[in-house]
């Protein structure tokens, strides 16, 4: 099976995609001729046409405007936000118009929005934000949020197939330090269900995105350090939750520590722990703990952003003190 | 006649009451559709108000310069006739869209868990893992904890339960010892674990079901004279004694087999109708009150229910019955007659819809064929669940019941 | 890109009688619509907010007159001229007013808020220049598809200062799109003159900033925004891009419902008055002996006949079913 990068995998799902389908098309700055910012789209448009992939002007809410209008009228349009940072700009179309078009109008709103998202690349405040949470509270957008290359590009294709509006968070921090085996041809990965990175008995970690590898590293150091068995469940979806596969992890050994690289307070995680609560309180043998950012913008100083952002080794921390509870 | 309110329009979303200026027209006045007929004022505007009907002003409830919440009616328009303009069948001013019922909350149906007891603490699961294994909590707390602080984790609880082997259980939930201190004089008892899945069972069956007693005599002529020719045989052939209670399985599973819905559950909207005839005989042990079940009880005869009866007895007596004796039952027997009680209202045994309590047997005086004669009488008392028994279908079955004990076969087999 | 506009093929001249009477009819319907549904507004019967479009029926109509049934359509709260012209029912309109369930959008959103991919009219957000870049991207869409159709959107002089306005004309200007944006001044943003809108002279003077051509018209003049509309609509097909036409009109009611616009001058509403766009067109039908007393008469009891039958057809519809207010989030 063919290896490739976390971003190539994503750029392999779009051309795929493409040639598949003639109303696929993609918009945002630089993509163009210049292949885009990350290159993502190197390429593209030399095969694909100046029509089909297309250099929009600075303009986010445009760019998601557009994105909408062209999805109502029959096109399948693929935005690309330059940085996730970069949607506040365009956040008032995405939950005014797009997310909530279907409600309002019985009219399907097939867009997907590339968002090149998170921290660990010394981007500072701007270049390096989680902004999920925000949008995982409003009603009529799907999120997706895949950690490795096969899910990257199953997960794009399914994106793109998707009749409803779908935030596509890439991270950037794994767009060349990660590769995998990609699946040729039309691998699909459905939106909605995670996947067991890791069977253990005596600790979950329910994960996404980069922390999903430093989840993996941790659990590796502690079977081997202290004997700890770790399930990690990566989500790859965020909206809708993989809930079943959520409880049965946390049944299978009654702790869970939950891992993102978004700032703890309102994060994905909160949810995820109230799901957890509610729905298996009997299986718990200990308090929901979790692991993440601290509630401050992500700061540019790596001496700085390597006590913000979550790591190995503060994993590993709480593993133990789980497991020892 | 149609009559139509008009009410105080909210004119504007922030808007909570208006105040009425002046009404344009007076109680007998005739009205045309859309007519200007008051005019309100309210913290954004001052408003005129067409009328939302033709007819007779009949009653103005409000007066000029009153102030009253949006949506209060403030007066009454009868139609006349056909009128003109007057439209279809709107008497009452239109309701807001229905406000949607909220979805039904999902209801855990776990009981709650027991408190902190002796300052360890007991997380969910082991709670959870104590209760299905049925480790009380006296055993609980004897089990050493190599969690923080001394606390019995998952493991260790499990690793117990591996060591002990398998153990009669009926569930226990931890007993918290009442914390205050008593009056003097009064003396604090705490409930065993038994008692108190038999408090919480009590509440819950009453509260579950809306419980019925109906009341029937039974003659027990014909089942005192069999027994009397059968017991010495049947005594030396089994090695214990017939006693009543295998007639009155029997009867009860012939009156099943008549009436089967009794045998049944209720889950939301959906009786689900049992297929074996699982009869529970509740029986006063030594440390509370039990239901060991005859299970099948629709495939065995009158000796095989007799020895099935006796098995359970004995077990209960020697406390060797294991889980499965006590659960699965679809019917429940009470008898209460052997403490000398007459009539009784027993409660349902969750999630059964019925219940057969017997009184004692005794002799009296009853009228047969116009003349008196001496007999020996019991009354039975079925208790049945409303919701889906009704007085009909619970009367006959409990005459059923009757009737297969009063025309005993005196050759049936024993 | 050519910013010259060239006279349309179908001029007002060329506008035969049935036309005209049509124009005519459709801003009458307009504002008789928006009369009833104040009234039902005032008795109760519509909840939330009530908004008309007195004072604009010229350019609503006028405008979506120049449209034909492949192009789309954008319109605004003080449009539903334009609905009707573009082919919306009376009844919907008044279901969707009263949240039906068997409204537009099953009770679901109020006001002009609805779509009809058929008719291919998309409605207003109330973050009304939110629905330019939407409307670009329609535009954007029908260009791929090689249509040849337009897309003709509104917005107001309050609405025209909010970035959305910025981003989605510069889009379609550099991208070329078969747009057109029509600014409908009527001098007040709720109760904000022009003086505090903007300090632009002319709210077309923008038009030089993209790069397009743009117009200030009289607004009033149904005949005239007709006329305009349909060359920049013909522009726009032939691929020359987006054009901006700012119409000037004036308020004639409050902002909503629930404002009595007593911040307005009375003697700024008595003077439009004089301008009133209906009583205008009907002097020139009137004096051109296309309209008379008998059809302006049959007219009427037309326009009466379709509101009476569209607010009790309403009245009698079934509400929203409230078990199914959970559904619908997602297309399946």
């Amino acid at each position: 099976m063919p290896v490739s990068t976390y971003i190539d995998a994503i750029a392999r799902g779009m051309w795929e995609e493409m040639e598949r389908d003639p109303s696929v098309f993609l918009l945002g700055e630089d993509i163009g001729a210049y292949g885009g910012a990350f290159k993502a789209t190197k390429g593209f448009q030399e095969h694909f046409g100046a029509d089909r992939v297309i250099d929009t002007p600075l303009s986010e809410a445009a760019i998601i405007g557009a994105a909408t209008g062209a999805a109502l009228a029959g096109m399948r349009p693929v935005a690309e936000m330059q940085f996730a940072d970069f949607v506040t700009c365009g956040f008032n179309q995405l939950v005014t118009n797009t997310a909530k078009i279907h409600y309002r109008w019985h009219i399907p709103v097939p867009m997907v929005v590339r968002l090149p998202t998170g921290g660990y690349i010394h981007g500072g405040p701007y270049h390096s934000a989680s902004t999920e949470a925000w949008f995982f509270h409003v009603p009529g957008l799907k999120i997706v949020a895949p950690s490795t290359p096969a899910d990257a590009k199953g997960l794009m294709k399914a994106a793109v197939r998707d009749d409803n509006p779908v935030l596509f968070f890439e991270f950037k921090y794994l767009y060349r330090r990660i590769r995998g085996e990609v699946p040729d041809g039309d691998h699909l990965v459905p939106i909605g269900r995670g996947v067991i990175r890791r069977e253990g008995d005596d600790v979950t970690v329910i994960t996404y995105g980069s922390t999903t590898h430093f989840a993996m590293e941790a659990a590796d150091i502690v079977a081997q350090e202290d004997g700890i068995g770790t399930r990690i469940v990566d989500l790859r979806s965020l909206a809708p939750l993989d809930t079943e596969m959520i409880l049965e992890a946390v049944r299978a050994t009654g702790k869970v520590l939950i891992v993102h690289e978004a700032a703890l307070t309102g994060g994905v995680g909160g949810e995820v722990a109230a799901l957890i609560a509610e729905h298996a309180f009997t299986d718990l043998d200990a308090p929901i703990r979790r692991v993440c950012a601290l509630d401050t913008p992500v700061p540019f100083a790596p001496a700085l952003e390597e006590v913000v952002l979550p790591d190995t080794g503060r994993i590993v921390q709480a593993i133990r003190g789980l497991y020892r509870f | 006649m149609a009559r139509t309110e008009v009410i105080m329009p909210q004119m504007g979303e922030s808007i909570a009451e208006g105040t009425i200026v002046k009404w344009y027209k007076k109680v007998g006045d005739r009205i045309r559709k859309d007519e200007t007929i008051l005019e309100i004022s309210t913290d954004k505007v001052d408003s005129e108000i067409p009328s939302p009907a033709a007819g007779i002003l009949v009653e103005i409830l409000i007066k000029e310069q009153q102030t009253v919440p949006v949506r209060t009616v403030l007066a009454y328009i009868d139609a006349e006739g056909m009128g003109d303009g007057s439209h279809g069948p709107v008497v009452e001013s239109p309701r807001p869209a229905a406000v949607p019922e909220p979805p039904p909350v999902q209801r855990d149906a776990a009981p709650r868990e027991a408190l902190p007891h002796r300052g360890r603490f007991y997380s969910p699961l082991v709670l959870n893992i104590a209760r299905t294994e049925g480790v009380g909590m006296e055993d609980l707390e004897r089990i050493p904890g190599t969690g923080e602080g001394g606390r019995v984790s998952k493991n260790d609880i499990l690793r117990y339960v591996a060591a002990r082997g398998s153990k009669p259980a009926a569930p226990h939930a931890g007993g918290a010892a009442d914390a205050r201190p008593p009056l003097p004089g009064n003396e604090i008892l705490p409930m065993s674990n038994v008692m108190q899945k038999m408090a919480e069972h009590m509440v819950q069956s009453v509260r579950t079901s809306p419980h019925v007693s109906a009341v029937h005599e039974v003659d027990m002529s014909a089942v005192l004279r069999h027994r009397m020719e059968h017991t010495k045989a049947f005594e030396a052939a089994n090695g214990f004694k017939l006693t009543f209670t295998p007639y009155i399985v029997d009867a009860v599973v012939k009156a099943i087999k008549k009436y089967p819905l009794i045998n049944s559950s209720l889950d939301g909207d959906k009786i689900i109708r049992k297929s074996s005839i699982n009869i529970g005989l509740a029986v006063a042990a030594e440390n509370g009150l039990l239901v060991p079940v005859v299970r099948h009880a629709e495939a065995m005869n009158f000796l095989g229910l007799a020895r099935a009866v006796n098995d359970l007895v004995v077990r209960t007596r020697n406390r060797k019955l294991v889980p499965d004796d006590v659960q699965g039952g679809t019917f429940t027997i009470s008898n209460y007659g052997i403490f000398g009680t007459m009539i009784g209202t027993p409660i349902i045994n969750q999630p059964q819809i019925a219940i057969l309590g017997t009184g004692a047997v005794v002799k009296r005086p009853v009228v047969i064929a116009d003349a008196i004669a001496i007999r020996s009488m019991a009354y039975f008392t079925l208790s049945f669940d409303h919701r889906i028994v009704d007085g009909a279908l619970g009367g006959m079955f409990l005459a059923e019941i009757v009737r297969v004990l009063e025309e005993l076969d005196p050759d049936m087999k024993a | 890109m050519s910013t010259k506009v060239t006279a349309p093929s179908r001029p007002v001249t060329a506008l035969s009688n049935a036309d005209r009477l049509s124009l005519y009819y459709f801003m009458r319907l307009a504002r008789e619509c928006d009369a009833a549904i104040m009234k039902l507004y005032r008795q109760g019967k519509i909840v939330g907010g009530a908004y008309t479009g007195k004072g604009n029926e010229a350019t609503a109509v006028g405008s979506a007159f120049a449209l034909q049934k492949k192009d789309y359509l954008f319109p605004m709260h003080r449009d539903l001229g334009a609905h009707l012209v573009k082919g919306a029912t009376v009844r919907s309109i008044f279901l969707q007013q009263l949240g039906r369930g068997n409204g537009p959008t099953g009770g679901r959103d109020g006001s002009g808020h609805y779509a009809d991919p058929q008719l291919r009219i998309y409605g207003n957000v109330s973050h009304l220049a939110a629905m330019i870049p939407v409307a670009v991207g329609a535009a954007l869409a029908s260009s791929m598809k090689k249509e040849g159709a337009v897309v003709m959107n509104y917005i107001g002089d309050g609405g025209s200062n909010v970035g959305d306005f910025h981003e989605g004309l510069n889009m379609a200007a550099v991208m070329n799109l078969p747009l057109l944006l029509i600014v409908e001044n009527n001098q007040y943003a709720y109760s904000t003159p022009n003086a505090k809108e903007f300090a632009a002279q002319r709210l077309s003077d923008r038009g030089v900033g993209y790069g397009i051509p743009a117009v200030t018209i009289d607004g009033t003049n149904v005949g005239l925004v007709y006329e305009t509309c349909a060359r920049a609509a013909e522009r726009a097909r032939r691929g020359e891009g987006p054009t901006l036409i700012e119409a000037v009109t004036m308020r004639m009611d409050g902002h909503s419902a629930s404002d009595d616009a007593s911040y307005v001058p009375a003697a700024m509403i008595e003077e439009w008055k004089h301008k009133d766009p209906i009583e205008r067109w009907e002097k020139i039908l009137t004096a051109d002996r296309v309209l008379h007393e008998q059809n302006k008469k049959e007219m009427e009891a037309k326009i009466r006949d379709a509101i009476d039958d569209a607010v009790s057809f309403a009245e009698e519809s079934m509400p929203p079913d409230g078990g199914k207010a959970a559904e619908g989030v997602f297309a399946p």
